[in-house]
């Protein structure tokens, strides 16, 4: 990136490619040239921890999967040596590259250069890079990694030994205002520490692991459970204290010192230490503010306002990603859709005008052919090969009926591994494929492209699955394991052979959205939508827009809720593409992808409105505390409506001696195995606010764990500035509240332990206030029910993939964001719900969507129209139409989701899923049974 | 049970003596885990700024006098709470009520002192300059380049005052044009300030510029870090700022420009400690290593911890006029460190450390296996 | 962006739009190919725009790449 010149809608931008020195055309990845090469260099993509080569591939599945040159090139660097020149058969190697400059015309720029994980080094205080065996959290993904350094045995530097006693530190160069770190909390590290120790005890199940902490902080969805799910496991230890790294013993052992309140500082030794290192703004980010002319925020981070949370200062440049502050992956990835949705409304006239879709060749009919399968078996780095014997089950799978072919491969998932596929597929005449690897939920859609490729109908392909069904499972049973594969493998070959080809549906797209809830979230969305110039049917079951914000005023970050709030409601009102039902209610719900159909009673009396999308937005409600006198005192209030309280200037709030708040009431229990995420931070606010209006007040807040992640820490080290006073309690010990009759008055007591004090603190307040969970909403599991999407263990909406999918359903065509998600801060809320439009948008360019070919079908001879099926079907894909034959079942394809639900209630067989026919599920299960068969073969592979 | 409101008051004089930060603490339990106390007893700083946050310190503990400010825990606080000023706080308000525990009782002697000789070993004032008897050394008078300023354990200690003679020697040798201010110089007031007692800092302080202003002096060179920290970083709260340069920082420069030579010298192994004031508080690492590489026959080794890690020689805080019960001297460990590491002398650059070394080294049996110096003493000893 | 001066900047891409581009005229810009840059990528791409994705390194996938697993499935990163 060079310079840009231009404004919103007419940017250039003038781009410097560096040369790699290879033709990206002619080299095939077949790292010859890497095994000839004499210059060794640290392989950055490991960390440093392994030596790579000057010419290399980036990583084993790197796209694209061909070779670079970098600098420690001893051509490049002394005009010397040209090995790979000579080894390389494709002459694919070119010195004479030069730096190229070339500019590009865009209306519209994202920006999502990521972070940079902190280096503990710029402190000096933490023994790494002096310490053999002291490894940043980034160095252990790699150390625990099948493509990493150790191949996926966990080793520790210093003499290769696997760790047993692993410590990781956290808030390594984040919360910390010592000179070389950050103040803010990278608000990604408690969770993915969590999940390192979890591999880390499936590793070695004998390895101790302590994780030494200051707030556990999991306010993310499923976080708590998967902190709990951590800390079941045996020998390991959550301890409440940051570290001091003392030095190593003569064994390399590292010695780290701890204070715990109850047993004072101790002195431990740990064969490694992995520091949770935070995330850092991305290193270009001063050289990206100044070419592209946008404003960073005080810790280099790109500046946004929380109001519009994915626009950089200058319009037209997007930002999205953690180069907006710290966050984790699905936050990324909806931040990137929003970004997207973004751009959309910013250039949507151009839509369409310079994509070009993907080819493939013309579908070869194969019907008369008889089967013949290649088998292909995927190393999966070493998480398959480590276990299985996989030349050994390529050799039986050559034995098998119809395998005419098969092969092993590193990574089948690799982009030169399909190219090969496809190559051999076409060579040997293929017309089935089997893949012997891991689940098909991730990459059963790129192998049916391959089959495409190769001109073959996509439902020739069946995946066996030797990882989640084998290696993973029965790491400890090498043999056992490769002798299940051969089984799988098998039985795969047996189906395979007998697939038939299918159709795929083309269905139109009904241009129009329906957006379910009128708050923040869905009024977003319903706006982003209307300006990517769709029409969207914004349903409310309130009197009003607005939600949950309308009783919302302040923010940490200095949004003005309410003028934000009136402010959407007016231009969702305004805008022509809009339109709003208030006190609506959705009746029922029919329709599929592209083609929904949905009855809503409103003040606008009964509608019946046509789809191509639907998102949920309908928020989340709040928990009624039973706790604490709530209900009983009137100086007991929610958070919320301390806010109203302090809003309308109460003066029986404002004036009081003492405000006490205490966190997590009604969740982060066993009722609620979850954080409400928002409440700490409301916490911070509104004790901010009451120390504004009232230096004099005294303010205590009474919790857990500290949830003020990423930039929210700087407001709760603020707080603790202005004086408001913390106080830690232990579940197993909540605070106590009584009303207490002290001189002829009544006194709100409440009553905690305080750890570190080791003494019961009691403060008599004059308003109490509870942080009552956030919960899902009442109508939830109704409407889940109307659009047939599910609901997660918390009660909250489940999307289909927490990291990739994060703000769609399983169910095609139906969106979610906001609170219905989970709860959330109201930036979160923004980023999300355009996340959301930007996905609506990607569905309604499209003129036509394509459903899966495996769905159900009803041989209308066999029907007796019994209705069985309808009851079975979940998706209302069945209905019963009138034939001269009587009333038999039909199914409607793309409502139709291959649940096969239907099929077993049939009594005359009369409904069978296409993909899974009896035929072939009966064939592999014959392939499963024939013992005999397998132990000749077995013996023949020898 | 402790009722909040009953600790208000407490809790707003913490505030009003200097105890602001208290209040930042997020209780991660790093200062406790940093602290040196805790390698020979429980001492738990953490507690005390819990305490104080909620007013209920116990205002005649013995922990209040524990800190050595040796610095390690604010130099690694996450949340700058400032232990040794907040700290300091509670020692003023303790000296407000005259409440000293059996530990910190010395303390009023030495008040007494200071206030009556300028000094806290009770020597009388006139005896001063009795150090620099026979030396030549002369009144500083205006024009000089430095005001040397020996401080108080230079100018008394038997020991101490063998590291006044020869920085005067080394000076002399390397023809710097110094000067002293004899019986006009008082206690810089370092210590005293950090075991509580501000009103007599501030005596000895505006004392102390006054005689400066008086006689014109610009550029004060000292031995003391400790003296080196009040001048260069409190002084200034009195709009008096004079340069000053310890004298560690002065002879690597006379050494890179020849102005001292040397002879074969004997080969010796030594190890630096760096004294907290020096390093932890002002950063000065380099320097003292960098005058130990041009000593000839002098090998270095770097003992356990050192440089920003430097273990305390136990002297700061006031400390140094208290009782430490054996078991519980950090110096004692510290010695035992710089044998481990081989060393053969361990040479600091402070009146405390030396003074502290020397107590150890003595009581442990050490006599024989180490020897004590300070850095201007093996400079001298080279000439 | 105010809501002026997003009704400007949509009338100025609209007269944009009715300019022919060059060969090299796209519509959108996303720089560095890790896991966001790639979602906005694809997102756009389907939504019907012509995208240009450009990292500084020699492959995509940013940090995510690194990763062995990822939270909460333990899937694969890649």
């Amino acid at each position: 990136m060079d310079r840009v010149a231009g404004e919103a809608g007419d940017f250039t931008v003038t781009l410097l490619r560096k040369p790699r020195y290879v033709l990206e055309e002619k080299c095939t990845g077949c790292t010859t040239c890497v095994e000839y090469c004499p210059a060794l260099c640290p392989d950055a993509f490991n960390q440093g921890l392994s030596q790579s080569k000057a010419i290399h591939i980036h990583y084993a599945q790197a796209i694209p999967l061909i070779a670079y040159i970098d600098d420690s090139c001893l051509y490049l660097k002394e005009r010397k040596c040209r090995i790979c020149e000579a080894v390389c058969k494709n002459r694919a190697i070119d010195f004479r590259q030069k730096p190229e400059t070339l500019a590009v015309n865009v209306g519209a720029v994202i920006l999502a250069p990521g972070f940079e994980p902190y280096d503990p080094r710029e402190s000096g205080r933490y023994g790494y890079g002096r310490l053999a065996n002291v490894v940043t959290s980034m160095d252990f993904e790699r150390l625990m990694c099948a493509t990493g350094p150790t191949e996926g045995e966990i080793r520790r530097p210093s003499d290769g030994r696997p760790p047993r006693r692993i410590a990781w530190v956290q808030c390594v160069g984040s919360r910390r205002v010592t000179p070389g770190e950050n103040r803010y909390c990278s608000a990604v590290c408690c969770t993915y520490t969590q999940k390192q120790v979890i591999l880390t005890k499936d590793h070695d199940p004998e390895a101790a692991c302590t994780i030494f902490h200051n707030d556990v902080r999991s306010f993310g969805k499923d976080f708590e459970r998967f902190c709990e799910r951590a800390a079941r496991l045996p020998d390991v230890r959550f301890i409440r204290s940051y570290v001091s790294i003392v030095g190593e013993t003569a064994g390399s052992n590292v010695v780290v010192r701890y204070a715990t309140a109850s047993e004072g500082v101790r002195e431990e030794e740990f064969d490694l230490v992995v520091l949770s290192v935070g995330m850092k703004p991305p290193a270009e980010a001063a050289r990206l503010a100044e070419r592209f002319g946008i404003a960073l925020d005080p810790s280099g981070f790109c500046r946004v306002d929380p109001a519009h949370p994915l626009q950089t200062s200058r319009p037209g440049v997007f930002v999205s990603g953690a180069f907006a502050g710290p966050m984790d992956i699905p936050e990324s990835v909806f931040a990137a859709s929003g970004a997207g949705a973004r751009c959309g409304e910013l250039l949507s006239r151009r839509r369409g005008r310079l994509a070009r879709e993907r080819v493939f060749p013309p579908e070869k009919d194969v019907a008369a052919e008889e089967p013949r399968v290649g088998v292909f078996v995927c190393h999966c780095g070493a998480n398959i090969g480590r276990v299985v014997d996989v030349p050994a089950t390529v050799e039986y799978a050559r034995g098998l009926p119809h395998v005419v072919y098969a092969q092993e491969q590193l990574f089948s998932c690799a982009t030169n591994c399909a190219k090969e596929i496809t190559a051999i597929a076409r060579e040997k005449g293929l017309n089935r494929l089997v893949v012997a690897a891991c689940s098909p939920r991730t990459l059963e859609p790129l192998f049916r492209d391959t089959l495409r490729e190769a001109g073959l109908n996509p439902y020739f392909f069946e995946m066996a699955n030797i990882r989640e069904h084998c290696s993973w499972v029965h790491s400890l049973e090498k043999d056992a394991a490769t002798r299940k594969a051969r089984d799988i493998v098998r039985m795969s070959v047996a189906r395979a052979s007998r697939l038939e080809p299918l159709k795929e549906f083309t269905l139109p797209v009904h241009k129009a959205a329906l957006v379910l809830g009128g708050g923040v979230a869905g009024m977003t969305c319903a706006l982003s939508i209307a300006a990517q110039g769709h029409l969207v049917h914004l349903v409310e079951r309130g009197e009003d827009l607005g939600g949950l914000a309308r009783r919302l005023h302040t923010s940490l970050d200095g949004m003005d809720i309410p003028a934000r709030v009136r402010d959407l409601a007016e231009r969702v009102y305004a805008n022509p593409r809009i339109r709003v039902y208030t006190r609506a209610r959705v009746v029922s719900a029919e329709g599929y992808i592209g083609n929904f159909l949905t009855r809503i009673a409103s003040d606008r009396g009964e509608s019946e409105i046509r789809h191509g999308a639907t998102v949920i937005a309908t928020g989340a409600d709040l928990y009624r505390p039973a706790e604490y006198r709530y209900g009983q005192d009137g100086r007991v209030l929610t958070l919320l409506e301390l806010e109203e309280a302090i809003a309308r200037g109460e003066e029986r709030v404002l004036g009081a001696g003492r405000t006490v708040m205490i966190q997590c009431v009604g969740c982060r229990n066993a009722e609620r195995t979850y954080c409400s995420r928002i409440c700490c931070s409301a916490a911070v606010k509104n004790a901010r606010r009451l120390k504004e209006l009232n230096p004099a007040m005294d303010v205590c807040i009474l919790y857990r764990d500290m949830m003020t992640y990423g930039f929210r820490e700087e407001a709760y080290r603020e707080a603790a500035e202005r004086g408001v006073r913390f106080i830690r309690f232990e579940p197993e010990r909540p605070p106590r509240v009584e009303a207490v009759a002290e001189g002829g008055a009544s006194v709100l007591r409440v009553v905690v332990d305080d750890p570190v004090l080791g003494r019961t603190l009691a403060m008599d307040a004059g308003v109490l206030a509870l942080a009552a969970a956030v919960v899902p909403a009442a109508d939830a599991p109704e409407i889940a029910g109307l659009f047939k999407v599910a609901l997660g263990p918390d009660g909250f909406f489940k999307e289909a993939h927490v990291k990739l999918r994060p703000v769609e359903f399983a169910t095609d065509g139906v969106f979610l964001c906001g609170q219905a998600h989970y709860p959330k801060h109201l930036p979160e809320t923004i980023k999300q719900a355009y996340g959301a439009a930007g996905r609506v948008a990607a569905l309604l360019a499209n003129d036509t969507v394509v459903a899966s070919g495996a769905v159900c079908e009803v041989l209308e001879r066999r029907c007796i129209g019994c209705g069985s099926c309808i009851a079975a079907c979940t998706y209302g894909a069945i209905r019963i139409s009138e034939t001269k034959a009587g009333p038999k079942a039909a199914v409607n394809p793309v409502l139709c989701k291959g649940d096969g639900l239907c099929n077993a209630k049939c009594p005359t067989g009369a409904i069978v899923l296409k993909h899974f026919t009896d035929e072939e599920l009966a064939s592999q299960i014959d392939a499963a049974a024939d013992a005999a068969a397998s132990e000749t073969l077995n013996r023949k592979a020898g | 049970m402790e009722n909040l409101a009953d600790y208000q008051e407490i809790v707003d004089l913490i505030r009003a003596n200097g105890g602001e930060a208290f209040k930042r603490c997020f209780q991660c339990g790093l200062c406790d885990a940093v602290c040196p106390w805790n390698r020979f007893r429980a001492f738990s700083m953490r507690r005390i700024v819990r305490e104080a946050a909620f007013g209920l310190t116990d205002i005649e503990s013995e922990d209040l006098w524990r800190c050595t400010t040796c610095g390690r825990c604010p130099a690694q606080c996450p949340r700058d709470v400032r232990q040794i000023d907040s700290g300091t706080a509670l020692r003023r308000i303790a000296t407000e009520y005259g409440v000293f525990p059996p530990t910190a009782r010395p303390v009023r002697g030495v008040r007494g002192s200071l206030m009556a000789e300028g000094n806290p070993l009770n020597e009388p004032r006139r005896k001063r300059a009795d150090w620099a008897e026979g030396l030549g050394v002369p009144a500083f008078a205006e024009g000089m380049e430095f005001l040397y300023f020996p401080g108080c354990y230079l100018c008394y200690d038997p020991r101490l005052k063998k590291v006044a003679r020869a920085t005067a020697a080394v000076l002399q040798a390397a023809g710097v044009a110094f000067g002293i201010l004899g019986e006009r110089e008082n206690c810089c007031g370092e210590s005293i300030r950090k075991a509580g007692d501000e009103e007599a800092f501030k005596r000895l302080a505006r004392e102390n510029i006054k005689a400066f202003i008086d006689h014109g002096v610009r550029k004060i060179l000292v031995s003391s870090p400790h003296c080196y920290h009040t001048f260069k970083n409190e002084y200034p709260e009195f709009k008096a700022a004079f340069e000053v340069v310890h004298i560690a920082q002065l002879l690597p420069g006379l050494l890179a420009a020849g102005r001292l030579a040397f002879g074969d010298g004997r080969a010796r192994t030594v190890a630096f400690h760096d004294p907290c004031y020096l390093g932890r508080h002002n950063g000065i690492f380099a320097e003292p290593r960098a005058v130990l590489s041009r000593l000839p026959g002098i090998r270095t080794v770097e003992m356990a911890e050192t440089q920003a890690d430097s273990l305390c020689c136990g002297g700061g805080g006031g400390r140094i006029w208290m009782e430490t019960p054996r078991g519980e001297r950090f110096a004692d460990l510290r010695l035992t460190q710089a044998i481990e590491a081989g060393a053969e002398v361990l040479v600091t650059a402070c009146p405390y450390c030396i003074a502290n070394f020397e107590d150890s080294r003595l009581t442990l049996g050490l006599a024989e296996k180490i020897e004590i110096r300070d850095l201007t003493e093996l400079v001298q000893e080279a000439l | 962006m105010n809501q002026e001066n997003g009704s400007a900047l949509t009338e100025t891409v609209r007269l944009l739009c009715r300019t022919p581009g060059g060969p090299r005229f796209g519509d959108v810009l996303v720089v560095g190919g890790g896991i966001s840059g790639i979602q906005a990528s694809l997102d756009l791409a389907s939504a019907g725009f012509k995208v240009y994705l450009i990292d500084r390194g020699p492959a995509i996938g940013g940090r995510m790449a690194q990763l062995d697993k990822t939270f909460p499935t333990n899937d694969c990163s890649m």
